[in-house]
């Protein structure tokens, strides 16, 4: 991977000649800035523009439609004679409240109908995808991009202790084949979690486990591409001029790697949510009544040969954000990789 | 030659370690009841506590219980099941192992037997319709997990045994029949990966001076890509033999239980409620040293195929 190009540009905005600095040409530079121009060619993406769409229509629906159809199913239930249905009971059923519903194909109240304890499944699609969402954020959002970006950044810049530390953790996580450490932990200290800290320190415990297992690619390859950039002229340039090391970090360092972050954090969102359905549908994630669309998945196929529906809506669900996640991975990566510029 | 093999064994050994050293203490600052009043249950009879604790090793201090767990495993012993009293761990999970093993390697060899070829069709026929079809099923195939293809599988076997057709059994293990759908599911993420990587080595290798060399000289086009371009495509294939048996090995888990298999996956997934950290702790250790063992022995056969990487590497 090449940063010359960029490189040359920014270069050339340090030690501009004087043509360069007629008004025209600098408002031409200002516009060709590597991440804008990757914005716009990602916008024209029509494929990953969609995918983009459908993701963002799912995982904001899921919390912003979640509490409205609650209420809307508990005010029908109530209008048309049936027991009223309220939040909690989505993922708390009470046999002898639901038990009389179960099974239920899609109804005015039931849009998508209820599985085999008599829970809404659209409902509890809906929490399962937003087990999906907090997961991603967390792992993802904070663990991967906050933690590899920082260490790798760090580890490459200056070097010496930590980035001996960096590379032994990396090489220890490294050993463990995919999934087999996350599963470690999250079976480990999955019920300690659950006494102490309840249905969110279990969600917190398979985020960390997950995370654990992904920020070090993360640092791996910040560290990299940031010890390449550091004995490039534009850097030498900007610290013989005076410039602090956090400058050249901020300044300098991160809008250069910034690319290549938001292409390695698209494809690891696809990694987490896919890990977090395998690690739940173990019975190591969300544990039951919660909802979470691995959970669904495994505890559904008993359902398949009579009421196969309960089985595959989650499954579908999973195919959506998955497909739609590798659409946008292509774009991303077609639209921010420096050397695929059209 | 000698130097480098050296060198990557010395690696592998301190991989190994390094993987039970954390296997291990998971296992010892694992929260909630300790293992020997899990045991003991109802009879708390301290007699019987000491003896088991002196049986067991509780009583020495962390390092010393650590040497042992690895002067055992040195041994391939696992320890004692901390479920079942006094059985040993080997005993537990060694008939799973081979069945484990059988479904794993099956698994490969479809992922290798389908996505080479595959991936020589789309790279020959390219930007045809045919190239267009194959590499979007292989992408789906590669994308979606195999926990949400499964349901899918199992929806369409119903059906066929409801309705009297031929059908394959969606859970079990043992004959022919119940063995190919999950090795075959298993084998859809490597297959993906390999088949997409065929085409683009392919392409790269099929421009390349000496393959118009061969086709000037009259060499026939099946030749051409079979022998002369195949060959050398060969080679990057070779080196991501080790991350597509990572994903065969982490995606066992989830066929075994979903299709019931009694293999280790299966085994260590239901040994998670009985708190039976052992049988876990062995299972991750057999399966993180055979990936590891199976990478060296990748890049020894890489460094046999292709000198260069000796030269550069081993020094």
């Amino acid at each position: 991977m090449t940063f010359e190009s960029h490189a040359e540009t920014v270069a050339q905005e340090l030690d501009p000649t004087p043509s360069e600095l007629e008004p025209d040409r600098i408002l031409v530079a200002a516009s060709t800035s590597p991440l804008r121009d990757s914005l716009r060619r990602f916008t024209r993406d029509r494929r990953a523009m969609v995918s983009l769409g459908i993701l963002l229509f799912l995982f904001i629906g899921s919390f912003v439609f979640l509490p409205i159809y609650e209420h809307i199913g508990g005010i029908i239930s109530v209008r048309s004679g049936f027991i009223h249905i309220g939040p909690s009971d989505y993922h708390n059923p009470v046999p002898s409240v639901l038990g009389e519903h179960t099974d239920e194909g899609p109804s005015v109240i039931h849009w998508l109908g209820t599985d085999d304890q008599g829970r809404d499944l659209f409902a509890r699609v809906m929490a399962g995808i937003q087990v999906s969402v907090i997961v991603a954020v967390l792992v993802v959002g904070v663990l991967d991009v906050g933690l590899g970006v920082l260490f790798g950044v760090l580890a490459g810049y200056y070097g010496g202790i930590i980035d001996s530390v960096l590379a032994r953790f990396t090489d220890i996580v490294f050993a463990f084949p995919g999934l087999l450490f996350a599963f470690l932990i999250s079976a480990i200290f999955g019920g300690f979690a659950d006494q102490q800290f309840g249905a969110s320190g279990r969600l917190i415990l398979v985020s960390l486990a997950l995370g654990i297992t992904i920020w070090p690619q993360m640092a791996r390859y910040v560290r990299g591409q940031t010890l390449q950039l550091k004995n490039q002229q534009f850097i030498e340039a900007s610290r013989t001029i005076g410039t602090t090391s956090v400058q050249i970090i901020t300044r300098h360092i991160l809008p250069n790697i910034a690319s290549l972050i938001i292409i390695a954090a698209t494809l690891d969102v696809s990694t987490t949510i896919i890990n977090e359905g395998v690690l739940s549908l173990l019975g190591l994630g969300v544990q039951p009544p919660g909802a979470s669309l691995g959970r669904m998945i495994s505890d559904s196929a008993a359902q398949i040969p009579y009421y196969p529906w309960e089985d595959l809506l989650p499954a579908i669900t999973m195919i959506i954000i998955v497909l739609s996640l590798s659409f946008i991975g292509d774009g991303v990566r077609d639209a921010f990789d420096p050397r695929s510029k059209d | 030659m000698l130097s480098y093999l050296l060198k990557r064994v010395i690696g592998l050994v301190l991989v190994v370690i390094a993987v039970t050293f954390v296997t291990f203490f998971m296992g010892y600052i694992a929260p909630g009841e300790d293992p020997v009043s899990a045991l003991l249950g109802n009879h708390q009879d301290p007699t019987l506590r000491h003896q088991l604790i002196v049986q067991y090793g509780f009583d020495q201090p962390w390092f010393v219980q650590y040497g042992h767990f690895l002067l055992n495993l040195a041994q391939g012993n696992f320890g004692l099941s901390y479920f079942f009293q006094g059985t040993p761990v080997s005993e537990l999970i060694g008939p799973k192992i081979a069945v484990s093993l059988e479904l794993g390697l099956l698994a490969f060899l479809i992922s290798l037997a389908i996505g080479i070829p595959v991936g020589i069709i789309a790279a020959v026929r390219r930007d045809s319709a045919t190239d267009t079809l194959l590499m979007g099923m292989m992408l789906f195939l590669y994308a979606i997990p195999s926990f949400v293809i499964i349901p899918f599988y199992q929806v369409a076997m119903v059906f066929l045994y409801q309705h009297n057709l031929p059908n394959l059994p969606v859970a079990g293990w043992g004959d022919l029949t119940s063995v190919i759908a999950p090795a075959l599911i298993l084998a859809f993420t490597s297959m993906g990966y390999y088949s997409r990587l065929t085409r683009t080595v392919m392409l790269e290798v099929l421009g390349q001076d000496y393959v118009r060399t061969a086709r000037a000289k009259g060499v026939s086009e099946r030749a051409v890509v079979y022998v002369h371009a195949l060959r050398n495509a060969m080679l990057p294939l070779l080196s991501v033999i080790g991350p597509s048996l990572a994903f065969i090995v982490s995606g066992a888990f989830v066929v075994e239980v979903f299709f019931a298999i009694p293999g280790i996956g299966y085994q260590s997934v239901q040994s998670i409620p009985q708190r039976d950290w052992p049988v876990l702790q062995a299972t991750v250790v057999i399966l993180a040293v055979a990936v590891v063992v199976m990478n060296l022995v990748t890049d020894i056969f890489y460094s046999i195929a292709d000198p260069r990487i000796r030269i550069t590497e081993g020094g």
